[in-house]
């Protein structure tokens, strides 16, 4: 590359030892002079430290290389503790540069082909002016054409000349930087062509004139660069291919690759092949700077004239062409750019680093520097990144002031970076200003309280906008993700590293977004009549192509419609093609039925949950003469628009939308905006949705199917049923008066699979647990037996005194309770409401923990186990529940999804058999986690994204390293006013210290890791504990967790493996979700398929599919029996089966069925399945003990083995009238 | 299938011939016949009401004491032997009573003057009581012919007492409030009267050495060492870390006295820092071994 660095050192004054700098890193790889200056500057700074060290260790050691040593990691330790967020932040960041470093080897190897494609640029024979019509023929019938862009120039009006001159050939780009990292995927090396200054005249920027001379100077050099190829005989195994830039359909560019050897028959072992490098290599053809008048070229005017209907009138009045001017003047300042961060680079050490983490983190959300217009998120890229990066490091504050400093390590610039992005706004209320000029030394980069209502970050040196291809979307978008980030980077508690930088957020839409609609447009000649005739002149100069017109038009059609219903929206293009071969003159696309450079749209939303299902979407104030406003929102929404009065008086135009169980209100506005205004015949997918809000169990209650998925007032109904007993309990004349009536149940917390519906007493969740505590007495018996007696002798009491005074109303019996294993007297006092609700107390006394408690410490040694899990079983339900309750009711006001979401989950569970070996609570808690702990996503938005998550989740969650630690509090909104808008403030102000007292404190989470540790010392593999599920609820993280069979555990994993897996292969359709909810029966060693006499889905209050509603309404009991003994006839003796089965065959066997067999039941809801997994060291035969505990057989005079025939027939027998079928491996 | 007649360990293998169930049958042509074993030996004990006893391993499904009483009457008869079954003992099929809560928060309610601990045998195991020696022996005479039969067919039927629909369905019903109150009430008429002389006798004899009146027994309610050390049983707080608590004179002491102490902590606080360091190297280690460094792995 000799050559290069030649060519290089003609370039102008101050920039030219950069460049000319940069040319030889690109030869000499990784310069030791970097890496000499660092060290240096390393021991420098070491020194004071390295003294102070000394002193200290002076007394004890003497041995120099020793304290050396230690010196040093001193030094580091703490420098990265300031400079870092923390220690293992900083070594996770080392870490996380090592893995992305390209490889010297594949450098050197592309290297080689650069040197070798430098020398044939230079043999590109230079031509003489050509006339368009010369050019034509020059390119008849050769296998190049020439890449025009659109529109292509015609022979009638184009007088000015073509002709290639030899280029300027420089490297620009990440590679040029060496901030290049390695992907998968493949990087591309960015090499600048730039066309001699002599083949432009002043007024080319006008009318497409400079595109189409550059089209045709591509044309020629791919042209002639091919034929070079094939007389160097490299034509085999390299392609060429045009490829729009970033996009950019004004600026093709050429793009050299090499094939898959796989795909080509000779073996090629030649020098210049570097597909293993995965590089490619783009030929862009740039203008020489400042060519034209930079200032014609700002964002605000017009440079593509068009006939306008009074031909005298002024140009000024057409409508600017900022992406027109862009394209032009970006391509003009690829090498003052280049310079700019150079320069940066070197006066910045850790400069490399920061753009590497900057790219990273872009990456992972989809960011990328592609034109945002034609959709999905773009505009912003790494050289976006890092320019606004340098742009910091030279000011960026309100008054100049410098927001990054050189010496900055990556992460403080990293962080500073996006600090900026999340704080300070460069659309609506400002912009950020710069100077690229690297010889203007009091360039001071400066915010501008003034917004363009575009994002802004303006060169003032080239006149470039720098966020020109970005959207307000886009941007919209990624300020969200700064924020987000910013407050992981703030969260000094959990490790946040993996969520900033490690997840590749934007693999699967249906996880990153709440809802994905497909859009197919109508073929043929209709879309020029709803499209192309819209396409107006002016709105081609605007938005250059028709596809970024459509996603202009969806987007701005989307967002007036939904306002504050949605937080974000993205349409993408799905099968948008930005290459085409070299013989083609632009892309042509087949696919999708039209025209169009795309094959379907989709549309991705982000949903506010707190907004998306009100029913009016509320316009402009009526007022006597109509008003802009409400003449667009009339014409907008056209028939749905109508005028309502409010109770505040306020007349207003609004339209009225009607919710419904199977779809989000935003399901119905896309349909009907989209019909309105795009075309009628544009079919809109949203099926998943619908799929997934109908697979939650529907309540058999007055217009449920109108009754929006986040409508909680079927639970609201309980709670003011209970209310009442509340009051009529509380007031009574006890021995004892009542201290506290704590409802625990979980309806009570809106997570029950069933909603409540009356007299539904089927459900098994009908009864809703209450605890009761009464004023604390020294009084109560000192031996569980006849505490429970005791107990029992006040809920008679109760009973007696609700019988006496409101027997005509309430109803109530006592049933035993086993909640508790091994305490076997334990009654509850069964209360029916009027209203057809239920309601189970039980009492708590302060006496009951210490008894629990001296039971393990009187126990055998041998037993101690299962007392300790008798006390466990306790805390939870009587202790722990209490608070478990609380907290999720009242957190999950804030996460609206939370609640369908959860019984989705249940019901998902309860469908693969698992839902029985778990607790509510457990469950819960797992659910909860992708809303508290969201990072690095959204909180979910709707219910198929919260399900999704929670199987994601499960399926990546290693529990046997990985404890989970819940913070269990509402999501903190009020970030925002914790910063101040200037940017210099501190970072942690009062208000959001009060929000961290609420969160779980560093001590708290620590402590709660080292029980984690401690736990795992003595259980290292997760046999008798697998999920460590922990809050400030339960810093034991085994409350809830404690006694699920392994198998169970290991399934659970597995499964959700299985789906997640699934639905990446095969996507969500009804297939897919189906094969979800269905149960893997095969995997177990024998099922027993049930069948009740009474069907009990209707009297468990759930509705059936069918659209005749009255039958099954018929069905459904509308009151109490009144004998309270009836109640057992439609109760689900399959449950009973199974619990005593398990406790049967504890030691051998493990049984699992539904457990709602009103949901999971079949049709009618009489049918169940239970299943058996035999234990593992059951499965092989053993030597015979008395305490063998299980049916065996002898095999010979020692050994045994499972006796599976006896035991089918004990099963089978045990099932007696239940059972229907019996099938066993 | 080998005939076995008896294990090394003495037990008998004692078969008996399963009912045809309709549901298992159509899958079970041509296999053999459905057999359950039973593993039977005498059974040893110094124990008054444990004498005359059979050892029962593997019980089947819900066995009470007549259907061991029809099969050991079966066996017997072959053999022309006469032997009576009394009991059957500890057969504990659900394991609902393996533990007893009652008597370990509390001597009170447990059978008064039974020193010894609560007898039990392993899971699903039983004793088998007859009524005098003879009848073991008559019985374990004919066991051990019968065991010797090696003909499946002519093996001694079992039959299954199943329950029924409204076994299960019984569960749910409500518990008679006649029966609860007068249940409530006797109990804790027990319950008092016990307390009230155990504590009499607490109070009556027990008289130290010094002349000092003992007042606390094993599980007292209110004494704070023994309440600590119960507390201390608690399986939440098992794996937390143990704390030293604080005293007063660590409160009170200076910390920065002497020059020693404040170069002490310098010390001590530079190698956590340090230590910390290379924990968190550590940690790196292990989790780079582990491969979780790639972006461009995780979604």
């Amino acid at each position: 590359m000799n050559n290069v660095k030649r060519r290089a050192s003609s370039s102008v004054s101050e920039g030219e030892s950069a460049v000319k700098h940069l040319k030889r890193d690109t030869i000499k790889l990784d310069n030791e002079n970097e890496t000499e200056i660092e060290h240096k500057s390393e021991s420098e700074s070491d020194n004071d430290d390295e003294e102070e060290a000394q002193e200290e260790e002076n007394g004890k050691s003497k041995t120099h290389t020793k304290t050396n040593t230690t010196a040093q990691d001193i030094h580091i330790a703490r420098e990265t503790a300031e400079l870092f967020k923390s220690n293992i932040f900083k070594l996770q960041i080392d870490e996380l540069l090592e893995q992305v470093k390209l490889n010297n080897k594949n450098i050197l190897k592309v290297e080689k082909f650069l040197h070798k494609l430098y020398d044939m640029i230079q043999q590109v024979p230079e031509s003489e002016e050509q006339s368009l019509i010369e050019i034509q023929s020059f390119f008849k019938n050769k296998i190049v054409a020439v890449p025009f862009v659109d529109p292509k120039p015609n022979v009638q009006n184009t007088n000015y000349k073509f002709k290639y001159l030899k280029p300027d050939v420089s490297l620009v780009g990440s590679f040029a930087l060496k901030t290049g990292i390695y992907q998968p995927q493949g990087s591309s090396i960015d090499i600048l062509l730039t066309m001699p200054a002599e083949l432009f005249s002043k007024k080319d920027f006008l009318n497409f004139r400079c595109l189409h001379k550059r089209s045709v100077y591509l044309g020629w050099l791919t042209h002639h660069l091919s034929i070079l190829f094939q007389k160097e005989k490299i034509d085999s195994f390299l392609k060429l291919e045009y490829e729009y830039f970033n996009n950019d359909t004004l600026l093709p560019i050429l793009k050299i690759y090499c094939e898959n050897p796989n795909n080509i028959n000779t073996t090629n072992d030649n020098d210049y092949n570097f597909y293993k490098t995965k590089f490619s290599i783009n030929l862009i053809v740039g203008f020489p700077e400042k060519v034209f008048e930079h200032k014609k070229l700002l964002p605000n005017k017009n440079c593509i004239r068009v006939a306008q209907d009074d031909p005298k009138a002024d140009p000024s009045t057409l409508p600017a062409t900022p992406l027109y001017n862009f394209s032009v003047l970006s391509s003009s300042t690829y090498e003052s750019y280049l310079k700019y961060l150079y320069k940066t680079k070197k006066s910045t050490e850790s400069f490399k680093e920061a753009s590497i983490l900057g790219r990273l983190w872009l990456q992972q959300r989809g960011f990328s520097s592609n034109l945002s217009q034609s959709g999905s998120l773009g505009g912003f890229g790494t050289f976006e990144f890092t320019t606004l990066m340098a742009a910091l490091l030279n000011g960026g504050g309100v008054n100049g002031n410098k927001i990054l400093l050189h010496g900055y390590s990556s992460y403080q610039l990293f962080r500073g970076v996006i600090k900026f992005l999340a704080t300070m706004d460069l659309c609506d209320s400002g912009h950020l200003q710069f100077h690229s000029d690297i010889n203007y030394t009091d360039a001071v980069s400066k915010y501008v309280q003034d917004g363009f209502q575009t994002p802004t970050l303006f060169d003032k040196t080239t006149k470039v906008n720098i966020l020109t291809k970005m959207t307000v979307t886009s941007y919209k978008a990624l300020k969200e993700y700064a924020k987000m980030t910013l407050k992981m980077l703030n969260n000094v508690v959990q490790d946040q590293f993996a969520n900033i930088f490690l997840i590749n957020i934007s693999k699967y839409d249906n996880i990153k977004y709440d809802l994905c609609y497909k859009l197919d447009l109508p073929l043929g000649e209709d879309i020029n009549k709803v499209l192309i005739s819209k396409f107006t002149p002016n709105e081609k100069i605007k938005f250059i192509t028709i596809e970024n017109f459509l996603v202009n038009k969806i987007t701005s059609i989307l967002n007036y419609a939904l306002g504050d219903r949605i937080n974000a929206l993205e349409v993408e293009l799905v099968g948008h093609k930005s290459h085409f071969p070299i013989k083609k003159r632009k892309v042509y696309s087949s696919v999708g039925g039209h025209s169009l450079n795309f094959d379907y749209a989709k549309v991705k939303i982000l949903v506010n949950p707190a907004e998306s299902e009100k029913l009016v979407t509320r316009g402009p104030q009526h007022s006597e003469d109509i008003t802009p406003e409400a003449a667009t929102f009339k014409s907008f929404w056209g028939p749905k628009a109508s005028l309502r009065r409010f109770k505040d008086g306020s007349i207003v135009h609004s339209c009225v939308w009607s919710t419904s169980a199977s779809e989000p209100i935003i399901a119905s506005i896309v349909d009907f905006v989209l019909k309105r205004h795009i075309t009628e015949n544009v079919q809109i997918d949203n099926s998943v949705t619908k799929q997934f809000q109908e697979l939650v169990p529907l309540p058999n209650l007055p217009a449920s199917k109108s009754t929006s998925i986040l409508n909680l007032t079927s639970y609201y109904n309980l709670k003011k049923s209970f209310d009442e007993l509340y009051k009529l309990v509380f007031k009574m004349s006890l021995p004892l008066s009542v201290k506290s009536i704590l409802p625990i149940g979980s309806a009570f917390r809106y997570t029950s699979l069933c909603q409540p519906v009356p007299f539904a007493y089927s459900n098994p969740d009908f009864l809703q647990d209450v605890i009761i505590e009464f004023e604390t007495s020294q009084r109560w018996p000192d031996e569980i037996t006849s505490l429970e007696k005791a107990k029992t002798a006040f809920l008679l009491k109760i009973q007696e005194q609700l019988e006496a005074e409101h027997g005509t109303k309430y109803k109530s019996y006592f049933t035993r309770d086993e909640s508790i294993p091994f305490n076997l007297d334990v009654t509850t006092l069964n209360i029916l409401t009027p209203e057809g609700y239920g309601f189970k107390f039980r009492v708590l006394t302060e006496r009951d923990e210490v008894l629990y408690l001296r039971a393990i410490s009187n126990a055998r040694n041998d037993m101690k186990p299962l007392l300790e899990d008798t006390f466990l079983k306790f805390t939870a339900k009587y202790l722990a529940s209490v608070k478990h309750t609380r907290t999720i009711e009242n957190i999950s006001h804030s996460y609206q999804l939370f609640s369908p979401v959860v019984r989705l989950f249940k019901k998902w569970l309860d469908s693969h058999l698992l839902l029985g070996h778990l607790t509510d609570e457990l469950v819960e808690l797992v659910a909860m986690k992708p809303f508290v702990d969201a990072g690095p996503y959204h909180i979910p938005g709707s219910v198929e994204n919260g399900f999704l998550k929670i199987l994601r989740f499960i399926s990546q969650w290693n529990w046997k390293d990985e404890p989970v630690i819940l913070d269990l509090i509402k999501p903190e909104d009020e970030l925002e006013n914790g910063f101040e808008t200037s940017i210099g403030g501190s970072d942690v102000d009062a208000d959001t210290m009060k929000k961290l007292s609420e969160k779980l404190t560093l001590a708290q989470y620590k402590g709660i890791q080292t029980n984690f540790g401690h736990l795992r010392k003595t259980d290292s593999n997760g046999l008798h504990l697998q999920y460590f599920v922990a809050s400030k609820n339960d810093p034991s993280g085994i409350l809830y967790s404690s006694n699920i069979p392994l198998a169970i555990a290991t399934r659970l994993t597995a499964l959700s493996k299985i789906a997640v897996n699934l639905i990446q292969s095969h996507g969500l359709n009804k297939q897919t979700i189906d094969l979800l909810f269905t149960p893997g029966l095969n995997d177990y060693d024998f099922v027993v398929k049930l069948k009740t006499p009474v069907a009990l889905k209707h009297s468990s209050g759930i509705i059936d599919d069918s659209e005749f509603r009255n039958i099954s309404n018929d069905s459904a009991p509308t009151s109490f029996p009144d004998d309270m003994a009836q109640l057992s006839e439609k109760m689900d003796p399959t449950y009973q089966l199974v619990k005593y089965l398990n406790m049967k065959y504890k030691n051998s066997l493990i049984f699992s069925s539904h457990r709602y067999i009103g949901v999971n039941g079949g049709e009618k809801g009489d049918r169940n399945v239970i299943t058996g997994l035999i234990k593992p060291h059951f499965k092989k035969q053993q030597k015979f003990k008395v305490n063998i505990d299980g049916n065996v057989k002898p095999v010979d005079k020692e050994i045994v083995e499972l006796n599976k025939q006896a035991l089918f027939h004990e099963i089978a027998a045990f099932s007696s009238e239940l059972v229907v079928d019996f099938q066993s491996k | 299938m080998v005939h076995v007649d008896s294990m090394k360990n003495g037990f008998l293998v004692i078969p008996f011939k399963l009912p045809e169930h309709p549901v298992l049958s159509k899958h079970e042509n041509g296999k053999s016949v459905p057999c359950h074993y039973m593993f039977m030996k005498k059974h040893q004990s110094k124990q008054e009401e444990e004498s005359n006893c059979i050892f029962l391993v593997n019980i089947p499904l819900l066995t009470n004491v007549e259907s061991m009483k029809t099969v050991i009457k079966e066996i017997c008869d072959k053999y022309d032997e006469v032997s009576y079954v009394e009991d059957l003992l500890y057969n504990d099929e659900f394991g609902l009573n393996d533990v007893n809560l009652s008597s370990l928060t509390s001597d009170l309610m447990s059978v008064p003057n039974d020193s010894s601990e609560t007898r039990f045998t392993p899971r699903n195991t039983a004793l088998l009581k007859f009524v005098d020696q003879s009848s073991v022996n008559n019985c374990w005479n004919a066991l051990v012919k019968y065991s010797n039969i090696k003909d499946s067919s002519k093996f001694v039927n079992w039959n299954y007492s199943a329950p029924s629909f409204s076994t299960f369905i019984n569960f749910y019903k409500p518990i008679d409030l006649e029966y609860l109150k007068d249940d409530v009430h006797s109990h804790l008429a027990i319950f008092e009267q016990r307390e009230q002389e155990a504590q009499e006798e607490v109070q009556g004899s027990i008289v130290d050495e010094d002349g000092f009146t003992m007042v606390v027994g094993k599980n007292t309610k209110n004494l704070n060492s023994i309440r600590k050390k119960i507390l201390k049983k608690n399986p939440l707080t098992k794996h937390e870390a143990k704390t030293k608590p604080v005293t007063m004179a660590d409160k009170k002491a200076k910390k920065d006295f002497y020059r020693f102490q404040v170069r002490e902590r310098k010390k001590q606080e530079i190698n956590q820092l340090l230590n910390k360091f290379k924990e968190d190297q550590e940690r790196i280690k292990v989790m780079k071994a582990k491969k979780k460094f790639n972006p461009y792995r995780s979604a």
